[in-house]
């Protein structure tokens, strides 16, 4: 598999989290460009634990809406520090403003973009994206006449036409059955390859899922005699071979991972 | 059988034809116990009191306090929802919160012991009554508003905050536009208020007369048919009053009545 990794697009660097007692310990982890040829590649990354772990406070962190007690999170290519709006943030209810149809929800998300667009184009990236995630029919409509898995394709298409190239999922297959996770699995890898710079960084406690659709994964987990919890091991899946393969489910080496890191969480 | 089951099962939902005939045969019911038992007791049997309801609302000064107190509570409604609109959104900026909770306390002061001030304050008897109006149902008004904005889920602002709003957009999204639909459900809560204070005001300034003023002249002769069949005006009033304000509510913002689909 020929691919190279080149700038970086995210830096986490020694992150620290304390409430009454710690909660996140020394997070440090590194998220560069990866790109392979004839294809607009980009990033999908899992974060990995069990509940309660401490997933939601890093994804907060991440996302710029919380603030660490010490270090610094810095995104895209420029490495600017994290803050609210630089960063798509997919809750995991799909939140939407339920007073506006699904194309205002959209046209809502475009006002903010780093470069203004014009009513015109506002309205091509909106059919285009209709179009392409399947949501012709359902542009006037509003959010409670969707589906959940509808919803949830708005909420994440709500974040990608900001302009935002770093999305955070939080727990996208939760409550879904085999057959939305496929198809959340698709919609999540064609977002990833819109854009080189595309990177979705999903939190989940679903190691198979997660790990199917990722090309690195981050495991969130308290060390012995140690408190707070801090990345305990980082999966290579594109070295490993496991990474880019629809199919990887049925790889018994991809199996025997799942179980193992299942065992580790 | 099924249905007496149905009728006296603890969870037990009625719903469409089921639902009307229950209430219409436990209204017929209570009305014919009343007319019955109560012939001789001091309240007057419904059959009096709906003669009494005929000729009021036959009369010709009917009209005349009819419109006088309607004109009264919508105006004292919509000064107060404006006032109370205004306080409580502004509760959201530091500056203006200390302001929202000292209003929000008000409801606990009597009007009684201000009637005075505002007699006073106010320059005749209808800016008297809308003035105890307004300071009556504003306080209530602005409990049922500040419970409304704190029950608004973070993760909304947050959804704004990924936007790239700012925090007077983030307001206006959020709380003024995205919760307009439930101002009207509180406007229809809290209306109920509105409507039993009128009857109270009406009688501390008499002037332009209104149903407060025909009920505390009919207490005052002891008429008790009039009393209850002005007491059942007002309540009918009241009822379609819910009820106009329940389907403005659907009219008007139609996301209300879907529901979330799986």
């Amino acid at each position: 598999m020929i691919y190279s990794k080149h700038e970086v697009l995210v830096d986490v660097s020694g992150v620290n989290l304390t409430y009454d007692k710690p909660v996140l310990r020394d997070i440090n982890f590194r998220i560069q460009n990866i790109v392979r040829p004839d294809i607009s590649q980009g990033q999908v990354i899992s974060l990995i634990g069990r509940s309660g772990v401490g997933k939601t406070q890093l994804f907060r962190i991440l996302a710029g809406l919380n603030t660490p007690d010490s270090g610094t999170v810095k995104v895209g290519v420029e490495q600017q520090p994290v803050e609210p709006g630089k960063v798509g943030v997919v809750a995991q209810n799909y939140i939407l403003f339920n007073h506006r149809t699904i194309e205002d929800n959209l046209r809502l998300a475009m006002q903010h973009t780093d470069e203004p667009l014009t009513r015109k184009a506002k309205d091509e990236l909106v059919a285009e994206y209709a179009e392409r995630f399947d949501l012709v029919d359902h542009l006037k409509c509003y959010p409670m006449q969707l589906s959940g898995g509808q919803r949830q394709r708005v909420s994440i298409i709500q974040q990608v036409v900001t302009g935002n190239r770093f999305i955070l999922l939080d727990e996208p297959f939760s409550g879904l059955d085999a057959l939305m996770v496929d198809r959340v699995l698709d919609l999540l890898t064609k977002i990833s390859t819109l854009h080189e710079w595309n990177t979705l960084f999903i939190v989940s406690h679903d190691v198979e899922n997660a790990l199917a659709i990722s090309d690195t994964a981050f495991i969130l987990a308290r060390e012995k005699d140690k408190e707070g919890a801090t990345i305990t091991e980082t999966l290579d899946l594109i070295e490993m071979g496991l990474a880019w393969n629809p199919g990887i489910r049925e790889d018994t080496r991809f199996q025997h991972l799942v179980s193992q890191i299942r065992h580790k969480i | 059988m099924d249905i007496i089951k149905l009728l006296i099962r603890p969870l037990a939902s009625l719903r469409g034809r089921a639902a009307v005939l229950l209430i219409s045969a436990e209204a017929a019911a209570a009305l014919v116990l009343w007319e019955v038992f109560g012939e001789n007791g001091l309240i007057p049997g419904p059959v009096r009191i709906m003669k009494a309801v005929l000729r009021i609302i036959t009369s010709a000064e009917f009209v005349d306090n009819f419109f006088s107190s309607l004109g009264l509570m919508l105006s004292g409604v919509g000064l107060s929802i404006a006032m109370a609109l205004l306080v409580s959104y502004l509760s959201l900026v530091p500056v203006f919160t200390p302001l929202a909770r000292f209003v929000m306390k008000c409801r606990y002061l009597t009007l009684t012991g201000l009637v005075f001030l505002f007699t006073l304050l106010t320059h005749d008897g209808h800016q008297l009554k809308l003035t105890l109006l307004v300071f009556g149902i504003v306080p209530f008004f602005v409990t049922s508003l500040l419970s409304m904005i704190a029950a608004i889920p973070d993760q909304e602002y947050d959804l704004c905050k990924t936007l790239r709003m700012g925090s007077w957009q983030t307001l206006f999204e959020v709380v003024i536009r995205g919760r307009l639909d439930q101002v009207l459900d509180v406007i229809r809560q809290n209306f109920a208020i509105a409507w039993m204070m009128i009857t109270m005001v009406e009688g501390i300034s008499m002037s332009e007369g209104g149903l407060g003023t025909l009920l505390i002249k009919s207490n005052k002769y002891i008429d008790l048919s009039t009393v209850f069949a002005i007491l059942v005006i007002i309540f009918g009033i009241g009822v379609l009053f819910d009820l106009l304000l329940k389907h403005l509510r659907h009219w008007l913002f139609p996301y209300t009545t879907l529901t979330i689909r799986k």
